[in-house]
């Protein structure tokens, strides 16, 4: 942040903001600070004793592991399908890029709830893809695909694969394509012009992306509720758990308060991924 | 920390001022009172059938909110702005609220009942909707008649799907495994535990939304499913027993710290609840029955044994004991999450 601010030099119009840091101040990072401190409080004294809990009750631990783990899997699939993706759009004629764009774009107006549902009439034990193997005599028995972490996989990468795709589409066609013509002048072949060029120019969009892919599965909550059957515990069903449940906000809060902090440090490497694309 | 404190007792501080400036406009005269409640069809069951009589006899407004949650009402209290009057809790959040004093006792001279069943009448909780977790399996699928047929994936083929909360699902282990209904409290968790390891791999879904299981039911994802009862009953795809279904309250509360003058109008809402004519109503709705132990005279002989409370559905399912796990809650979650985390 303090990169930016000082940066940009504070101009006359920025009191216009004021109402808007006010509101957000009061209704949203309060809170949230309110929420925090209850994690340091037991018996209304000063206390770790809540994080000593976290860290003897292996259950919760595991269950962030658990989180981060779908969360690199996440990041990895949206890497290897995004990249390829958004580097063919990039070849396209105008108009197939803008058909390209407007399907990648079109499912963020369709509910989250509807597209988790949609996989089950797609992959489930009696969805299309089973049942046309059945019909063929392929299998004996439906493959299981949902309910399952392969099934919160799919749905993570679903919803999340255009916040890869669009901002590296976007540092790609801002490459400038005369670098590109002075190397192959040069001599250079294609596979080496991608590599040595290309993909380098490319890399901290990329790396951007994959830090935002990685934070926002770490809150996804429908998809493993849906498409995990239960069986894939993130910590945003564990939270909800213990604030509507149980109600231990004082273990909900320390928790929050150890996947806020991991989230901080991975949203310092998305600013300077960022902000090395900007330098360029 | 310190400058934290202060500011945080500055925010206490505006909040209860708030909060007297409310009470005082309330107390003057009772013209509306707020209530929590799960929504959905539940909660308009509760406006045909409750609010309208309340309304037209005292002119008190009732406004639902939704969903309700136990948090809520912690939130509530913990900010001593009590917004709803009446929140509804299930039996085992209505034990677990009483524990952490978030209740004030109900004024059951006031609400002056027709005749209610024992367990829906307690201190600070009026029972006002029965329901059970039931059986149920597509249309032409093979029928089950026990937990242990549930159980029993050789004679009856196919995926299950059971609840993923431990107070729903380790009963039924228990039953499964032929632990006697009325024996079934304390829970013998080793016992209920080492039941589910014998099913675990043929449970596709453990469903944490109502909604789920006779969706995963009619889209043959699974073949049985346990499910709550008014969520299957009605409908003319799938089939289901009340033989061993686990009966549950679900209770309206006061939160505690209430204004006195609203709680008092409040009294009056319940009393409507208990009526057996108003629960039919509610029937009508959503089919799930009240606490009125008279309902077998004023329903269609036909259509009474969709619901939990009739005679005959009652001798056959065990009863929930919300207490014990109220007192057991962390430890069965603890056990809960470690068990499914071995999945």
């Amino acid at each position: 942040m303090s990169t930016i601010i000082t940066r940009s030099r504070i101009t006359p119009t920025m009191w216009m903001v004021v109402p808007l840091l006010i509101v957000m101040a009061i209704g949203f990072n309060l809170p949230i600070i309110m929420m925090l401190a209850k994690s340091f409080v037991q018996d209304q004294s000063f206390t770790f004793a809540n994080y000593i809990d976290l860290i003897e009750m292996p259950v919760y631990l595991k269950v962030l592991v658990n989180t981060f783990k779908i969360a690199a899997i996440t990041t990895v699939c949206c890497v290897l399908l995004g990249y390829p993706l958004a580097y063919w759009i990039l070849g396209l004629s105008t108009r197939w890029k803008i058909i390209c764009l407007a399907a990648i774009v079109v499912p963020f107006w369709v509910s989250i709830l509807v597209r988790t549902y949609a996989w089950i009439v797609i992959m489930g034990n009696s969805g299309i893809i089973n049942r046309s193997l059945l019909e063929l005599g392929w299998i004996e028995a439906p493959i299981q695909f949902l309910y399952n972490e392969f099934g919160v996989v799919i749905g993570t990468i679903n919803v999340l694969l255009p916040f890869m795709v669009l901002p590296l589409f976007a540092s790609m066609t801002k490459i400038d394509q005369r670098i590109l013509s002075a190397a192959e002048t040069l001599g250079a072949n294609h596979v080496t012009i991608f590599w040595r060029i290309f993909f380098p120019l490319s890399a901290p969009a990329l790396a951007a992306g994959a830090v935002l892919v990685f934070i926002l599965t770490l809150g996804f909550y429908i998809t493993p509720a849906i498409l995990g059957g239960g069986r894939v515990p993130m910590a945003a069903n564990m939270l909800d758990l213990l604030i509507n449940q149980m109600p231990s906000w004082e273990v909900a809060s320390s928790i929050s308060v150890v996947l806020l902090a991991l989230t901080i440090i991975l949203f310092m490497f998305y600013l300077r991924f960022t902000n090395e694309e900007k330098a360029r | 920390m310190v400058s934290l404190n202060r500011f945080m007792s500055l925010i206490k501080g505006v909040t209860s001022v708030s909060f007297v400036v409310a009470s005082t406009m309330a107390t003057a005269q009772v013209k509306e009172i707020r209530i929590l409640e799960s929504g959905g069809p539940s909660g308009e069951s509760i406006e045909a059938a409750y609010i309208k009589p309340f309304t037209a006899k005292t002119g008190v407004k009732v406004i639902r909110e939704s969903p309700t949650s136990l948090g809520k009402l912690q939130a509530m209290v913990q900010s001593k702005n009590i917004t709803n009057v009446l929140v509804e809790l299930g039996s085992t959040n209505l034990f677990l609220a009483r524990a952490t004093g978030l209740l004030e006792p109900l004024d059951w001279d006031k609400i002056d009942p027709d005749p209610m069943f024992p367990e829906a009448k307690i201190e600070d909780g009026f029972g006002y909707q029965y329901f059970s977790t039931v059986m149920a399996w597509p249309q032409g699928t093979k029928k089950l008649n026990s937990w242990a047929d549930f159980w029993n994936i050789k004679d009856f083929p196919g995926k299950r799907a059971l609840p993923d909360y431990p107070a729903y699902t380790l009963p039924l282990a228990l039953l499964a495994d032929g632990v006697e209904p009325e024996k079934l409290y304390p829970l013998d968790l080793e016992r209920a535990f080492k039941s589910l390891e014998k099913i675990k791999d043929s449970v596709a879904v453990w469903w944490q939304a109502g909604a789920q299981p006779p969706q995963l039911l009619e889209d043959k994802e699974v073949q049985y499913a346990a499910a709550w009862s008014g969520r299957i009953v009605d409908n003319p795809k799938l089939d289901y027993t009340y033989q061993q279904g686990l009966l549950q309250v679900s209770y309206f509360a006061v939160p505690k710290g209430v204004d006195p003058a609203q709680k008092a109008a409040a009294m009056g809402l319940l009393h409507e609840m208990s009526k057996a004519e108003n629960q039919i109503v509610a029937t009508q709705t959503v089919p799930y029955t009240g606490a009125s132990p008279d309902i077998q005279d004023k329903l269609p002989a036909d259509r009474l044994n969709q619901y939990p409370t009739s005679p005959d559905n009652k001798a056959i399912q065990a009863l929930a004991d919300p207490s014990w796990t109220a007192s057991n809650a962390k430890e069965l979650e603890r056990r809960w999450q470690a068990f499914k985390l071995g999945l």
